[in-house]
């Protein structure tokens, strides 16, 4: 039996009771990496999960992606011990997540957890907050979630964020993390439907997850669980981090169309974990350099914005542009209604889907180019504040959305 | 006399007789090949109707760009190829229909078109196809230009729109058997001139570019890195 839990003293919307502490063996899957890496981080995990919980065991499974995806004990990696998930999609996320939810199934693990084999912050009882609120608190999912730089994470900042709280009205501070801890229940419910697990569409990316238990009847919960540590993938620019990251959130809110129209305002997600985004030293962003490729976007992709974005945005955005040097921005409402703008013409397929998320990169650098100027001199709280006033502005605009949603020809000449 | 003319005139309207006697059969064989080939062509008018409805082709062009958004709203693929589907049928039936009429003239020149005609269509086609693949590639390239922050995006778009719509048309030409030793010339000289302004287009407007990406390789240049592409380092954006 897993025993004792303490609240953090930032926690919110947590409650417990030794009543629901629950049973069993956890499965901790860490996605494939170098072997020093993975073999310290369950070594990491072993000795956390110890402590944390002591009446727990733990299973440490390395998630490989091939043909098949496969969990490979990392304390035995022999083929009696390999539990293999055949036929999946491609691999990526949704094979992973797919076999550890059958994994989980067939343990009967009251938890699961897919993590990334890096170091976490080890100044943070991570692994606690992680999965305290499925063992302890009844959550069926907990989103981690860390602190970050002002700059990082940007497309999360600037769209995914803002969007997922708009639609589903929860405020996950990080709702693309690609890493996930969730319960025996949500692993029987998501083994029931077939398409995440079969459609390649959703082999990229976790929005799909994020969007079924935001969607669903699923007690969520997120973890802060201390500072980013980093990711072993290699940077990507924008234009591609927008396709991959950006597409799949459009494609959810394509498929939870009816639902999201009835939601109005957002609220608090019950977190636990110190929350907030870390100051770090001086900008050595190119403010020029994103103004110019605002600049050039409007002056060679005007045609193709025509097709997605109402003529009044058009001219807004020629205004902007039209500003002296240094001043061009889009403003946070501008942004939103892009934003909800780009969903609709991913949704009606006015454009190829990739051919109009990468035509959004100049529109997305152009506001970020005035994110970066505002948060220049603020501190994490500061930065905080602004990406609510963000977020307000996805929320004001949420009836523009809507009706675009349902007329979409309506705005278009 | 009268007598004279009476048999001449008895002759040429039994020799008249006979001729009509004779071809009345291929002229109503002729008959029978336009109607034929009209109830075919309705038919495959309607079977190549449904086929672009099912596969959702005037959405799927309008989405990839081949054909144009907007514009004319009675116009679109789907009528297009309908309508071509349409008049080729019943325009190969004319040509059968034609060729059993047994006159010389006729037969030879219905052979002749029936030799020709599926040449030309396949060379129609394959420049349709080249044509419709150069807006695909104009777009993706515009885009991909426009990201990586080159000035002269549309001409490099342009270049490489006008690379696929020659290389079509030179292989359209070349199936269709027309001037070959003058197409493949004409093909080498445009193509090669069109690669060269391209070469200086890109040259000019992306050395900023072309020098990033020579200091990914080699990283002691000092170049910055373009918006598009920050990569770790303190104080940068991080797009993920």
């Amino acid at each position: 039996m897993c025993n004792g839990f303490v609240m953090s003293a930032t926690s919110t919307g947590l409650s417990a009771s030794p009543a629901a502490l629950a049973h069993g063996e956890i499965l901790i899957a860490l996605e494939a990496g170098d072997r020093a890496s993975v073999t310290a981080s369950a070594a990491s995990i072993r000795s956390h999960l110890a402590a944390r919980f002591p009446g727990c065991t733990a299973k440490v499974v390395v998630a490989t992606a091939g043909s098949e995806t496969e969990l490979v004990d990392v304390d035995s990696p022999d083929a009696a011990n390999t539990a293999t998930v055949p036929a999946l999609a491609a691999g990526g996320i949704a094979g992973r997540l797919s076999a550890v939810v059958r994994e989980t199934v067939r343990l009967g693990a009251p938890a699961a957890a897919l993590l990334s084999p890096g170091a976490h912050d080890e100044s943070v009882d991570w692994l606690g907050l992680l999965l305290q609120p499925i063992l302890e608190a009844g959550f069926d999912y907990v989103f981690p979630t860390y602190r970050r730089e002002r700059l990082d994470g940007m497309l999360n900042t600037a769209i995914v964020y803002p969007l997922t709280r708009a639609l589903f009205g929860r405020r996950l501070r990080q709702p693309a993390g690609g890493e996930a801890a969730l319960s025996l229940a949500l692993a029987r419910a998501l083994l029931a439907p077939r398409a995440w697990r079969q459609d390649p569409a959703y082999v990229g990316s976790d929005a799909w997850l994020v969007a079924s238990v935001l969607a669903g009847p699923f007690r969520a919960a997120q973890a802060w669980l201390g500072r980013w540590p980093g990711s072993a993938a290699r940077a990507e620019d924008a234009s591609h981090a927008l396709a991959r990251i950006v597409g799949p959130v459009f494609q959810e809110m394509e498929q939870h169309a009816d639902r999201w129209q009835r939601v109005e305002g957002s609220e608090p997600v019950p977190s636990v974990g110190q929350a907030g985004v870390i100051a770090g030293g001086p900008f050595t962003v190119d403010i020029g350099a994103l103004e110019d490729a605002f600049r050039l976007g409007l002056r060679e992709l005007g045609e193709i914005w025509g097709l997605v974005l109402p003529p009044g945005t058009l001219l807004t955005l020629r205004r902007a542009a039209a500003a002296p040097a240094e001043k061009a921005r889009v403003s946070d409402a501008l942004w939103a209604r892009i934003v909800y703008d780009f969903a609709v013409a991913h949704s009606t397929r006015v454009i190829e889907r990739q051919q109009l998320l990468r035509s959004m990169t100049p529109l997305y650098l152009g506001w970020v180019r005035g994110f970066v100027e505002d948060v220049r001199d603020l501190d994490g709280e500061g930065t905080e504040s602004r990406v609510e006033a963000l977020c307000g502005w996805f929320e004001r605009e949420k009836p523009y959305a809507i009706a675009r949603w349902r007329w979409p020809d309506s705005f278009n000449p | 006399m009268w007598q004279d003319t009476k048999r001449i005139f008895v002759d040429s309207a039994q020799h008249l007789l006979q001729t009509t006697a004779r071809l009345l059969p291929n002229v109503l064989a002729m008959l029978l090949f336009f109607a034929l080939s009209a109830v075919l062509a309705v038919a495959i008018r309607a079977g190549v109707r449904r086929v672009c409805e099912r596969l959702a082709l005037d959405r799927r062009l309008r989405e990839w760009g081949v054909w144009p958004t907007g514009g004319d709203a009675r116009a679109s693929p789907t009528k297009l190829l309908t309508r071509i589907s349409f008049w080729t049928v019943l325009a190969l039936g004319t040509f059968f229909g034609l060729s059993v009429l047994d006159s010389p003239m006729t037969t030879a020149v219905s052979m002749r078109l029936l030799e020709y005609v599926p040449r030309l269509l396949v060379g129609v086609a394959i420049f349709a196809i080249a044509v419709g693949l150069a807006r695909v590639v104009e777009r993706n390239v515009l885009i991909g230009a426009v990201n990586m922050g080159m000035q002269s995006a549309r001409l490099i778009a342009l270049g490489a729109r006008w690379l696929v719509v020659l290389l079509g048309a030179a292989i359209a030409l070349d199936h269709a058997g027309a001037g070959s030793s003058v197409v493949t010339v004409a093909f080498g000289i445009l193509f090669g001139g069109i690669v060269f302004a391209l070469s200086l287009a890109v040259g000019l407007g992306a050395k900023d570019f072309v020098a990033r990406s020579l200091q990914r390789r080699f990283p002691d240049a000092g170049t910055p890195e373009s918006p598009a592409e920050q990569e770790d380092a303190p104080g940068q954006i991080h797009h993920t």
